[in-house]
């Protein structure tokens, strides 16, 4: 029974972070129908911008979320206004293969000036430390902290997008380009707020994740093809649509806890020598599959 | 017979674009005649690989506009049924690659069927998520050697080989390569005359439009796509006995199924010469400026920015490939 | 026996019915008009008919077979061709290509579909454009691409869609020469979508008139012309009224 609360919690907190990693893309997507291959090399900037401020300044990592967070959102900036304008103009497949070679190109940068070996958080308040919150759950405090604070940067840009002005004419853009403009919405303007955002969103996600996941240079994929999934899951353009669906796709990457949970609680062993763990992300794969031929626009997509 | 007529063919295209490509096979065909290096002739015979993979990328991704980065996973069903045949049953090139075309045809329509019922960014992601359950899968399943994967020893059979397809000069291959590629060419001339072939750019061109000319969309993508994947197949079952090492992350990986579709949309998506040119830019760049950038000391990854950068520029400025630019050209010429 | 028989067709997008309980019948060989002021659910009803989307309820027959729900391309097998408005295409067909595809429908030698489009593109004027794109034809020429595209289909039955919109008189009058000419000398039954009353009235053989989804007049033109319904529905009832002298049984033009 432990086992499966312990994966519940563990998934649900993962799921957290995953639906911040995800946000930047959804709202990109939404304002200007681009989908960003590179996206998860974004957050391992961000990854690289919390550990060296951490490292350098000596600050507990959770404090450098506004370095990543500036970072982030001069690279979305610089990106839109080097590139990705000029990309916008062509058809979806060199649009994907664009941003594909702006992964490339963000991926060997930092193995030049990092190299490929691990760097990884050995200090900070929360490091190491965990809770026993009964029920033979242990919380590690910095998987919870990064949860909490993913939910709360998540909120945050929640207000903006639907509180502030800008954040609705960003809205308005992203619901009817058109009509956008003839409010006298400068949507060029909001095309590169949204890189803004959208970068700045993903490296404080890479800030907080790594607190317990080593970064290398190479860290960018997998999570990129995670933060694809998660939005297709919620539908392209949805911002509670990335929310739910980041814990939905948090929870299938615990689906090898749960088969352990299943495996000891009804005391069979089948195909006990297949390392389920490998097959973590082959789940979330499957998953996407499976539920976009029951919704094919996802589970709030608006847009297709 | 009218499609015999149809695949020799070439009469609609200019003079000078025929000049061209005759005197470029020409050339391909005396190349191993002339001295070159190991290294020259390994990237020729990449080259023609790749070229095929854009091909038959270029069926469903250009004629048919349905962008599909998921093909890498054909290349490994194709590459596997030809390895494991061999060092399993002893089961002979020729046996064993129809196949693993087979093989990869089944799987096609299992996931093509589902598959096609998206559209646009979730059926893009679709794709590449499928290539990598699939990866993933081949990488645990002990049957295929999991992540070590598979390897042929030569010195077991006796080279050369017809029958297998093992050889121990690379000559071989380049002439068998080169006879496929050729066929891919004429089947490619064939394919986009054929009735398929106007239905489905008809597709690109406008879904309604084409269903109301009596197309049935999904089932014409669905064969597109299996004949792309036959394409994949083959060439994947060449490629396991020509390198004689194959492993999940090579063969199967994500980068692979954005090269393949690289090929084609650098070249010229949806044109007969598009993927060639492509990967005739493509693969000797990449080949090159890793043996030239990419191993110097401290200089890590260079060849890969520069690589990545290429592929911006063109993706930014000129998306419909190189072939585009010469069709924009020449429309301007004709006013 | 009818070509198309439609039978108390409904179709309701959310809570509204676009069309509502349309009855009507076309024989072979006849010129429909199908008019009404905009939002009436003239396209609604074309594209039931033409299988787009099914209808919410009601019959749909054709040529003897309920076709009912049958979707697009299956409509289009069995020889019902359409028109499209605007022309959205991303301009990579040439015209010739364009025309061939429809071609192809019914064959799978090229060398046939090829001369059956040679066939057409001379018929409708369209030789000399041949190799160009299609969007970069002017307006009137574009239009007769469609109806190029949808004859290579062989139809029983064309759905023309606001075919003369954009016109200027001239290429008005050719386009109802070329309709005639597809209606009366191939054989092939016609219904057409109009708002340009010049086309209309002057090339059909009868007219139905849809008003709020549904039909409220149908008749030869000269008759749906001094319709009072149909006078009520383009000028409105309250300018109807106030100018009552003036409709005393005078024809509008």
């Amino acid at each position: 029974m432990d086992l499966l609360f312990a994966s519940i919690v563990s998934g649900v907190l993962i799921g957290m972070v995953l639906a911040l990693v995800a946000l930047g893309l959804t709202i990109i997507f939404g304002v200007m129908d681009i989908v960003n291959f590179a996206h998860g090399e974004f957050l391992m900037v961000g990854m690289y911008t919390g550990l060296l401020t951490a490292q350098a300044t000596g600050m507990d990592p959770l404090f450098t979320l506004p370095v990543a967070a500036a970072v982030g959102f001069a690279l979305g900036i610089i990106c839109y206004a080097g590139f990705i304008k000029f990309l916008l103009r062509g058809p979806m497949i060199s649009q994907l293969l664009g941003t594909f070679g702006l992964m490339l190109v963000l991926r060997n940068l930092a193995l030049l000036f990092f190299g490929s070996e691990d760097r990884a958080l050995h200090h900070g308040l929360l490091v190491g430390k965990s809770f026993d919150v009964g029920m033979g759950i242990i919380l590690s405090a910095t998987k919870l902290a990064t949860a909490v604070l993913a939910v709360l940067s998540f909120g945050a840009v929640w207000l903006l997008m639907n509180r502030t002005r800008i954040g609705k004419a960003l809205t308005a853009t992203a619901l009817n380009r058109q009509g956008a403009r003839y409010m006298g919405i400068p949507t060029e303007r909001m095309n590169m707020l949204a890189w803004g955002i959208g970068g700045a969103t993903v490296t404080i996600a890479g800030a907080l994740i790594v607190n317990f996941w080593s970064v290398t240079p190479y860290v960018g994929l997998i999570f990129t093809m995670i933060a694809f999934t998660v939005v297709a899951l919620g539908g392209f353009g949805s911002v509670p649509g990335a929310f739910f669906a980041g814990l939905v796709v948090g929870l299938i990457m615990e689906i090898p806890g749960f088969w352990d949970f299943i495996q000891l609680f009804f005391g069979i062993d089948w195909m006990a020598d297949v390392p389920m763990i490998s097959l973590k992300y082959t789940w979330i794969y499957v998953s996407y599959f499976v539920i976009m031929l029951i919704s094919p626009r996802g589970l709030f997509g608006w847009k297709q | 017979m009218e499609a015999i007529r149809n695949t020799l063919d070439f009469s609609d295209f200019p003079k000078t674009d025929l000049g061209v490509a005759l005197a470029v096979l020409v050339f391909l065909f005396c190349f191993p005649l002339f001295p070159h290096s190991a290294f020259a002739m390994a990237t020729m015979i990449q080259f023609f690989i790749f070229s095929l993979y854009g091909m038959g990328w270029n069926t469903i991704g250009g004629y048919g506009g349905q962008v599909d980065l998921g093909k890498a996973q054909y290349v490994g069903i194709g590459a596997y049924t030809t390895m494991v045949c061999l060092l399993r049953w002893d089961i002979p090139f020729w046996v064993s690659m129809p196949v693993g075309a087979c093989l990869s045809i089944c799987w096609s329509f299992i996931i093509g069927y589902p598959l096609f019922k998206l559209k646009g960014h979730y059926f893009a992601i679709a794709t590449i998520a499928t290539s990598l359950v699939l990866k993933d899968l081949f990488e645990v399943w002990k049957f295929v050697g999991a992540a070590r994967g598979l390897g042929i020893l030569p010195y077991k059979y006796h080279p050369p080989d017809y029958w297998r397809l093992i050889f121990k000069e690379d000559i071989y291959y380049y002439y068998i390569i080169f006879a496929f590629f050729i066929v891919g060419l004429l089947y490619m001339n064939w394919f986009r005359k054929s009735r398929l072939g106007y239905q489905l750019r008809s597709i690109k061109d406008n879904e309604e439009v084409a269903r109301s000319l009596g197309i049935n969309v999904h089932w014409a993508k669905i064969k597109t796509y299996a004949i792309a994947t036959a394409f994949v197949s083959i060439v994947g079952s060449f490629h396991a006995v020509y390198i004689k090492n194959i492993e999940p992350e090579d063969t199967m990986s994500l980068d692979i199924s954005i090269l393949i579709a690289l090929m084609a949309m650098l070249g010229g998506a949806g044109s007969l010469w598009g993927p060639v040119i492509g990967a005739g830019v493509l693969i000797p760049l990449k080949s090159y400026l890793k043996e030239w950038l990419g191993a110097s000391a401290g200089l890590l990854g260079i060849d890969l920015i520069i690589y990545g950068l290429i592929i911006m520029i063109i993706s930014a400025f000129e998306p419909r490939g190189l072939w585009g630019i010469v069709e924009k050209y020449r429309r301007r010429r004709r006013k | 026996m009818a070509l198309l028989e439609v039978h108390n067709l409904v179709k309701a997008f959310g809570g509204l019915n676009a069309n509502d309980d349309v009855s009507f019948v076309i024989e072979k060989g006849e010129l429909l008009g199908l008019i009404g002021p905009n939002g009436a659910g003239k396209t609604t009803c074309f594209n039931c008919i033409a299988g787009m989307f099914p209808p919410t309820s009601g019959r749909i027959v054709f040529d003897g077979e309920d076709v009912t729900g049958l979707p697009a391309h299956e409509m289009a097998r069995r020889g019902l061709a359409r028109t499209f408005q605007v022309y959205t295409a991303g301009g990579d067909l040439t015209v010739g290509e364009n025309v061939l595809v429809g071609c192809f429908m019914h064959t799978r030698s090229r060398s046939s579909a090829r001369s059956k489009a040679d066939g057409i593109l001379e018929q409708m004027g369209l030789k000399e454009f041949r190799n160009q794109l299609v969007s970069e034809l002017p307006v009137a020429a574009q239009k007769r691409v469609t109806m190029a595209t949808a004859l290579g289909t062989d139809p029983k039955l064309l759905l023309l869609d606001e075919v003369a919109a954009g016109l200027n008189p001239s290429e008005i009058e050719a386009t109802m020469a070329g309709i005639r000419r597809i209606n009366a000398e191939h054989g092939v039954t016609v219904m057409l979508i109009e708002h340009v009353m010049e086309l209309v009235m002057n090339i059909s053989h009868r007219v139905i008139v849809l008003d709020y989804g549904r039909k409220i007049a149908e008749g030869c033109p000269k008759d749906i012309v001094r319709d009072p319904q149909v006078i009520k529905a383009y000028l409105g009832e309250r300018y109807v009224r106030e100018h009552a002298t003036e409709f005393g049984g005078s024809a509008i033009p």
